[in-house]
């Protein structure tokens, strides 16, 4: 039996895998052909700054033309710019993302590391925004127009609208500096060695403010879509069913509206998560968090090519992954989708 | 309804309790761990970056501050910039410069208590002679060595290849043959349990968070009177000083005039304002020429006439700009050479510096024939009006602020300026290339002249595509080479300096490069913790990135650091048992608030 005849077999027995199959097929092919474009575009978009690293590296020192000439010869940057692309490539279907010009270090083994603390920051404060923002967003939208809907969504508009560097320094300004309550920056108290449930709260106390900061310019956009997500099912009739089983509104709220409105915001959480590894830059450098966000931006300065591809592979990569798992959870919580 | 009123009030009590114990937890200062029982170790702030502490490869100025307290050169430079001992004792050159001969006194030991010898010197200096790969930070320093031989255990021979009238000693960090014997030089770290001969040596390093020194016990002018120092990474200045503020750390510098002038007068705090190693300057494209003598760049070519070049410099209030743009912190620019140096600062006999005078620049240009159009502008020979280009670093506020001076000052003598402030990499290409027309610019001075002369010599142009050596100014001429190469052989301090002044004065009076002024280095520490920090020079010097180790190295505590002082310790037992049992009942308060909203009636 050939593979051609038996293919039929199998939709015909599986006809929803196959709807599913296609599904994936689809999106997994556009996440694929977004992926490719990255990896072209790591290439080139930086190729394009300017600034000579050879130069850069060796600026201000004494230094012989021959000896930059080495330096050049030595990163690769007197070959054809064709030759670059394949070896670039290559490197990274080996999984290999090179060699930081400055930090004489592997980039892979540079994401690495500050990788824990960048996730750490930005995971705690997405999960607190989440869950503010959609919780705040759910009682705003049921009671349109009332006091708390309208100072709610007021303050997180507020919250939203401040750049983020202010509200840090201020914070900064005010709660380290002022009262001392909190440290000034880092992830642990330097000079201490710390362990098990000291070092927990250590990095808890250092938490707070970058934390708390994030949260406050983030989570207007969790209240704004669940509120008008709330909106929209208020006048669904599956309501007034709820109603007529006699259930108290809270419970009406909570058991009925709520879960259909979260369905829009799953697609935001998604994207958030996608960019929670690159999406710190200014928190961690008024919070002097030993994150990410300083790689890419220190990497700009020689320009260091290697670093500014590799974080920017990594990070765009993650964003692509995660829009595409969202589009599969998507279909999972909402039947419509199937269906169609 | 009231009962319904009543459980929410309830709920949200149980929440807000929960969150009030939370954040009080968070609030109450984290349990530090005991210090080291001896004295306290230095905190200071690291507001820039580290990219290594491989002495063969570090680069950025962080890292070899740090490194200046780990190894020691055969010579350092002294507490007022003078050439001083370092592992040598003695040193002494050979008439024709070409042969330099140190002495190591006999007993000096590395860290961990092995012997140090000039086997050390000469191993260190062949590696870096030998090995492509390990020259990215030093090579420049033995390009003209010729051989390193230890003739004996406290003898270190350096032959030169050119006779060279600065110590060819200074500067390379000599490290432990029998450390970096049994290592790969050109990828070791070098961030753990280290082993130097400076007064401190790396302990460990965590990167992005902060770097940990110990005292060097065997440190040959006597161990630190502090235990170590503590780098704490700190990536905006400003969080710095509230660092400083609240006593996180001990000294910081780098600071604005702004957040240094807030520090003035803070109790516990003392502020210093040091003498600064870099200029700050405005340049001119006096016509770039490449190293095959071909014309490169689009410089306005009206800027070839040194008239014009030197009416734009006299009307340029070099004082104004220090006021507005550092408070006045700083010292109005003279040659290249900042006033910290003061063996080569300031002009040779017969020289000076450009006067704010804008009247004259006015007459120097009518008497030059550049006649103003109808909209004031002066005409250049070919009649087209006079439009330059002034470039700057979107990076540094600085270059805008003095843009908007300097724009009016060139309109009052007749000139159009284009203010364009771009990436910083893009005014190294520029500049190097010779496509501009004025830019600010600047630059970090060492002790010893010498480099900076070196990127003005006709040998320092670049190829036409910008690759091969880097000139500062794009200009050269026959004369300034021939000071140059006077003062490179002289081995007469006095006489070299005069030299040295000379060549800089040539340069001053091309007008091609004015400084503007010599910034303050500005800094501030805790005068209540520590106490007996050296200045570089000593009379109105710099504490912290030095050219050698003596800011920190003679710092000591200013007092017996008590036990149980503040933040020491960690909690007492009462109060883990206290916060343990909080966050449990604030717990339990929110399920029981929970539980209350919903009944058993609720069921659908």
């Amino acid at each position: 039996m050939t593979l051609a005849e038996s293919t039929p077999a199998l939709e015909e027995e599986q006809p929803r895998g196959s709807t599913l199959g296609r599904y994936l097929a689809w999106k997994g092919g556009g996440a694929a052909i977004s992926l490719v474009m990255v990896v072209v575009l790591g290439f080139f978009a930086f190729r394009v700054l300017p600034g000579d690293p050879a130069i850069n590296l060796t600026r201000g020192r004494r230094v012989s033309a021959a000896e930059v000439e080495r330096l050049r010869e030595e990163l690769g940057l007197n070959d054809p710019l064709p030759l670059q692309f394949v070896s670039y490539l290559g490197d990274l279907l080996r999984g290999d993302l090179g060699v930081s010009y400055v930090y004489n270090r592997s980039v892979g083994a540079l994401i690495l590391e500050g990788l824990g603390p960048t996730v750490l920051l930005t995971g705690s404060a997405a999960l607190i925004s989440i869950v503010l923002g959609l919780w705040l967003g759910q009682k705003a939208g049921w009671a349109r127009g009332s006091v708390f809907d309208k100072s709610q969504t007021g303050l997180a508009l507020v919250f939203w609208s401040v750049p983020t560097f202010w509200l840090g320094l201020i914070l900064l300004l005010v709660f380290s500096g002022g009262f001392g309550w909190f440290p000034s920056g880092g992830m642990v108290t330097a000079g201490t060695d710390l362990r098990g449930l000291a070092l927990v709260l250590d990095v808890a106390h250092h938490l707070v403010l970058p934390v708390l900061t994030m949260v406050a310019v983030v989570y207007a956009q969790y209240l704004m879509v669940m509120r008008a997500s709330v909106l929209e099912e208020m006048t669904s009739d599956y309501l007034t069913t709820a109603r007529a089983k006699g259930l108290r509104e809270d419970l009406v709220r909570t058991r009925h509206a709520v879960p259909n409105a979260l369905l829009p915001t799953v697609t935001l959480i998604f994207l958030t998560i996608g960019g929670l590894v690159g999406g710190a830059v200014t928190v961690e450098t008024v919070f002097s968090w030993p994150g990410l966000g300083y790689l890419t931006f220190q990497g700009l300065s020689a320009p260091d090519l290697p670093l500014l591809q590799g974080t920017f592979v990594v990070f765009s990569s993650i964003v692509i992954v995660m829009n595409f798992v969202a589009e599969l959870v998507y279909r999972v919580l909402d039947p419509r989708l199937r269906s169609s | 309804m009231v009962s319904s009123m009543v459980r929410r009030v309830r709920g949200a009590m149980g929440v807000l309790v929960a969150a009030v114990l939370a954040f009080g937890m968070l609030v109450a200062p984290a349990p530090a761990s005991a210090e080291p029982a001896a004295a306290p170790r230095i905190k200071v702030a690291l507001t820039s970056d580290i990219d290594t502490f491989n002495p063969f490869l570090a680069i950025l100025a962080s890292s070899t501050d740090i490194l200046r307290f780990q190894y020691e050169p055969l010579v350092v430079w002294g507490p007022d910039n003078e050439v001083a001992p370092g592992l040598a004792e003695s040193w002494e050159s050979s008439e024709d410069a070409r042969t330099w001969t140190f002495t190591i006194p006999e007993g000096r030991l590395w860290s961990d208590g092995q012997p140090l010898t000039s086997d050390d010197v000469a191993w260190t200096f062949q590696q870096v002679i030998d090995d492509d790969a390990l020259q990215q930070a030093n090579g420049g320093l033995v390009e003209n060595v010729e051989s390193v031989t230890a003739p004996d255990p406290q003898t270190v021979q350096i032959q030169l290849t050119a006779p060279q009238a600065s110590n060819p000693g200074a500067e390379l960090p000599i490290v432990p043959r029998h450390v970096w014997e049994g290592v790969d030089a050109a990828t070791y770290a070098n961030d753990t349990d280290t082993v130097g001969s400076g007064p401190f040596v790396i302990e460990s390093a965590t990167t992005g968070q902060s770097v940990e020194m110990a005292a060097n016990p065997h440190f040959w002018r006597g161990a630190p009177k502090v235990s170590g120092l503590t780098w704490v990474v700190y990536r905006n200045s400003d969080a710095a000083v509230q660092g400083l503020r609240a006593g996180e750390i001990d000294i910081l510098n780098g600071l604005t005039p702004a957040q240094f002038q807030s520090l003035e007068g803070q109790p516990g705090i003392t502020t210093n304002s040091g003498a600064g190693r870099r200029y700050q300057s405005i340049a001119i494209n006096p016509g770039a020429i490449d190293a095959e003598g071909n014309p490169m760049g689009d410089g306005n070519p009206a800027l070839r006439d040194p008239v014009l070049r030197e009416a734009i410099f006299t009307a340029i209030d070099r004082q104004a700009l220090l006021d507005t743009v550092r408070q006045g912190l700083g010292v109005p620019g003279q040659t290249e050479v900042p006033s910290v140096y003061a063996d080569y600062f300031g002009f040779a006999p017969g020289y000076q510096a450009w006067p704010f005078d804008p009247a004259a620049a006015n007459q120097m240009l009518d008497e030059a024939g550049y006649e103003r159009g109808p909209d004031g502008i002066r005409l250049d020979q070919d009649g087209e009006p006079l439009r330059l280009r002034l470039m700057g670093r979107n990076t540094d506020a600085s270059h805008q602020q003095m843009a908007d001076f300097v724009g009016p000052w060139l309109a009052d003598i007749g000139i159009a300026t284009d203010v364009m402030m771009v990436q910083p990499n893009q005014v190294n290409d520029d500049s190097t290339l010779g496509n501009y027309d004025l830019y600010f610019t600047g630059w970090g001075i060492g002790p010893d002249p010498d480099f900076q002369l070196s990127i003005n010599t006709c040998a320092s142009r670049p190829n036409a595509d910008g690759s091969g050596a880097t000139s500062e100014n794009n200009w050269c001429s026959p004369e300034f080479d021939e000071l140059y190469a006077a003062q490179h052989a002289e081995l007469d301090p006095g006489r070299r300096a005069e030299l040295v002044k000379e060549a800089f004065s040539v340069l001053y009076e091309a007008a091609v490069n004015m400084p503007i002024y010599y910034a303050d280095t500005l800094e501030a520490y805790r005068s209540d913790r520590f106490t007996g920090f050296v200045t570089q020079p000593t009379e109105g010097g710099v504490i912290l990135s030095q050219n050698a180790y003596w800011g920190l190295y003679g710092a000591e505590p200013v007092v017996a650091e008590q036990a149980g002082g503040e933040g020491d310790g960690g909690l007492p037992a009462a109060a883990w048992v206290a916060i343990v049992v909080a966050v449990v009942a604030g717990a339990v308060g929110v399920l029981i608030a929970i539980r209350r909203r919903g009944g058993a009636d609720d069921r659908e």
